[in-house]
């Protein structure tokens, strides 16, 4: 959405009790072996470390925020940018599993791969591509997104069915922005 | 008046770019990559678009991302800044075409400053002095016995298609004129596929000066003043001054008048900056034009009270040089701009990572511009400029006593700055006195590892 998002302030960095010298004191063994993921416990002192790009990790507004750091004694394991690029996800990732809170793991979520205004059917006033309840096929045009005067059809990646709508018509989009989330077959 | 500006940037040009909006009364829309996400160009303007992912070719440097956003956000004009798009003619006829006024020159004018042989041919015809050398290719040997007795030794040979020092050579005397012509050959062969070269007169320990103009839409060009930007590495300025200390009054009021009838004749109507090469002679001769707000806009800024980037957003909304500026822009004092890269030192490779700690300095006549912050973190994607020191004095001693005193109070933790350069500079006997050219931090480089 093209409407001011406002970053998380430093200050909303959940460091708690996290030892920082240690956590440098690792960050600095990884870049000295070479390691792109990394896991570390003493006591109830418990750390995962990862480099960005690493692994494909999903890019959403939930996760935007500077990266994490949360150590907690069985709580969540921590995570912490290996502090040379932001939290930014790598390029290509929108394939990869949202990771938006309140999204049960097998939705998948389609993102604007351009900037531009979304259109959710070929004409105006002509039936959308797709609604809530839409069955959708990998490949199938979801929706369209006009970027200086050029219509753009985006397609699915996925096969599955349309759970969610997250953006209105004549709506401007920015790059990255969630469209559609779809709900693969569940597999049992 | 523009209603609304997007900017085309991120750093603290882009943030430059916002104060100047901001003052003007004019809303702003950042547009950045996912890098920059937690940067502080998106967090204080009016919107923010994203733009892409980290590397700038798909994001700052993409022309239909940056016109989508203008269009979605609905803006008058778009301030490219420096670098990304700022010199791309292209993108300056997209937005004419999209009916957005891009806050620069023309794109004719951006095209043949781009064209640096194009440039000098221009520059030279409205009047200004270019370094004498051969018309393109030298044919052979004879020719170029010619060229060198017609210009005068010494002369440089440079490779026509090349660059980074294979294929050139330089040459004192006319004995050795032919066998260095017959090796640069060869070389350009090798290294560049052709053994085409060109001949120029070598400027000997050149000092770089350039002088800041503006100009608007009504015909009008004025010149600021001249900055001093010798100081420089892998040709990177490291550290500008205004006024130069070897600028005489008269040589100043010649050549700027040159300069401004020149770009008055082809048309300038921006914020702009015309480089010369100054021979140990004193002699300047016009190298380049850099069509667009520069890094180190502040020093003169500074000594002129002069908001360059309002004043070059006015005159892109169409207002007259007249208007814009005072009846006299009076120089007063002077003014030592240190960029502060996130750089080794000593090495100049790039350090990337999360500041950890940063405090500015502050008090009389420092003035720092920054994008960066306790926390940030700076991305590998772009340039490694993290903030810009800007000391203002009655003279020079007092602008570097002032600088000194304000790099011993700026603090930046976690990456590698080149702060401890800076302070290695400012207390250079040389330097103070004001001897120096552009090989002047090779040689104190050099001087060190002994």
């Amino acid at each position: 959405m093209a409407k001011k998002q406002k970053p998380e302030s430093s200050a909303g960095k959940r460091t708690g009790d996290v030892d920082l010298p240690e956590v440098e004191r690792l960050l600095a063994f990884m870049e000295k072996h070479g390691l792109e993921e990394f896991e570390y416990a003493r006591g109830d002192f418990h750390v995962r470390l990862r480099k960005p790009f690493s692994q494909p990790h999903s890019f959403s507004r939930a996760v935007s925020a500077p990266p994490d750091i949360v150590v907690a004694g069985a709580g969540p394991v921590a995570h912490a940018e290996a502090g040379h690029a932001s939290a930014a996800a790598a390029p290509g990732a929108r394939g990869a599993a949202s990771a938006e809170a309140g999204h049960s793991e097998d939705v998948h979520t389609v993102k604007s791969p351009i900037v531009g205004t979304f259109y959710s059917a070929a004409t105006p006033g002509s039936e959308p591509f797709v609604t809530v309840g839409s069955k959708v096929d990998a490949g199938q045009t979801l929706c369209i997104i006009e970027a200086m005067k050029l219509m753009n059809e985006i397609e699915s990646d996925v096969a599955g069915e349309v759970a969610r709508v997250f953006v209105e018509n004549g709506q401007p989009v920015e790059y990255g922005e969630p469209l559609f989330g779809i709900r693969t077959h569940r597999k049992k | 008046m523009f209603r609304k500006i997007l900017i085309a940037n991120r750093g603290e040009i882009a943030l430059r770019i916002l104060s100047a909006c901001r003052e003007l009364g004019i809303r702003t829309v950042a547009v950045y990559s996912e890098a920059d996400r937690n940067s502080l160009h998106v967090r204080f303007a009016d919107e923010a678009i994203c733009i892409g992912p980290p590397r700038s070719t798909e994001s700052y440097l993409n022309i239909p991302q940056v016109i989508s956003a203008a269009e979605i956000a609905n803006v008058d004009a778009i301030h490219p800044g420096y670098g990304f798009l700022s010199e791309n003619a292209n993108f300056a006829e997209v937005c004419e075409a999209s009916h957005i006024t891009f806050i620069g020159p023309t794109p004719e004018v951006i095209r043949l400053m781009g064209e640096k042989d194009k440039a000098k041919e221009a520059m030279a015809a409205a009047g200004l002095p270019i370094i004498p050398g051969s018309a393109g290719a030298i044919p052979d040997e004879e020719a170029a016995k010619k060229i060198a007795r017609d210009i005068g030794y010494p002369v440089m040979i440079k490779a026509a298609e090349g660059g980074g020092g294979r294929g050139m050579r330089v040459v004192r005397h006319a004995r050795e004129l032919i066998p260095a012509f017959r090796t640069a050959r060869s070389e350009a062969e090798q290294a560049f596929g052709s053994p085409n070269v060109y001949m120029e007169k070598l400027i000997e320990r050149p000092r770089h000066i350039e002088f800041q103009v503006l100009g608007d839409k009504h015909g009008n060009v004025v010149h600021l003043g001249e900055r001093e930007c010798s100081l420089q590495r892998r040709h990177q300025k490291v550290l500008e001054e205004s006024p130069s200390v070897v600028m005489d009054a008269a040589t100043r009021q010649n050549l700027g008048k040159q300069v401004v009838d020149a770009l008055a004749k082809i048309g300038y109507s921006s914020a702009g900056t015309v480089e010369f090469l100054r021979e140990a002679s004193g002699k300047l001769y016009f190298i380049e034009m850099n069509a667009r707000i520069q890094v180190e806009h502040p020093v003169t800024e500074m000594v002129t009270s002069v908001d360059l980037v309002k004043s070059q957003i006015r005159v892109a909304a169409g207002e007259k040089l007249t208007d814009v500026l005072p009846a006299a822009v009076e120089f007063r004092g002077h003014a030592i701009e240190c960029r502060i890269n996130a750089e080794d030192p000593d090495t100049f490779t790039p350090s990337a990572g999360r500041v950890t700690a940063f405090r500015v300095p502050g008090g009389p006549g420092i003035r720092v511009d920054t994008a960066c912050y306790s926390d940030a973190v700076i991305p590998p994607y772009y340039d490694s400029l993290i903030a810009k020191i800007i000391a203002h004095g009655q003279d020079r001693a007092e602008a570097i006593a002032r600088m000194q005193r304000g790099l011993d109070g700026f603090v930046v933790e976690g990456v590698k700055t080149t702060i401890p350069l800076h302070k290695k500079i400012l207390a250079n006997p040389e330097f103070v006195a004001g001897k120096f050219d552009t090989h002047f931090l090779e040689r104190m480089a050099a001087a060190e590892t002994k």
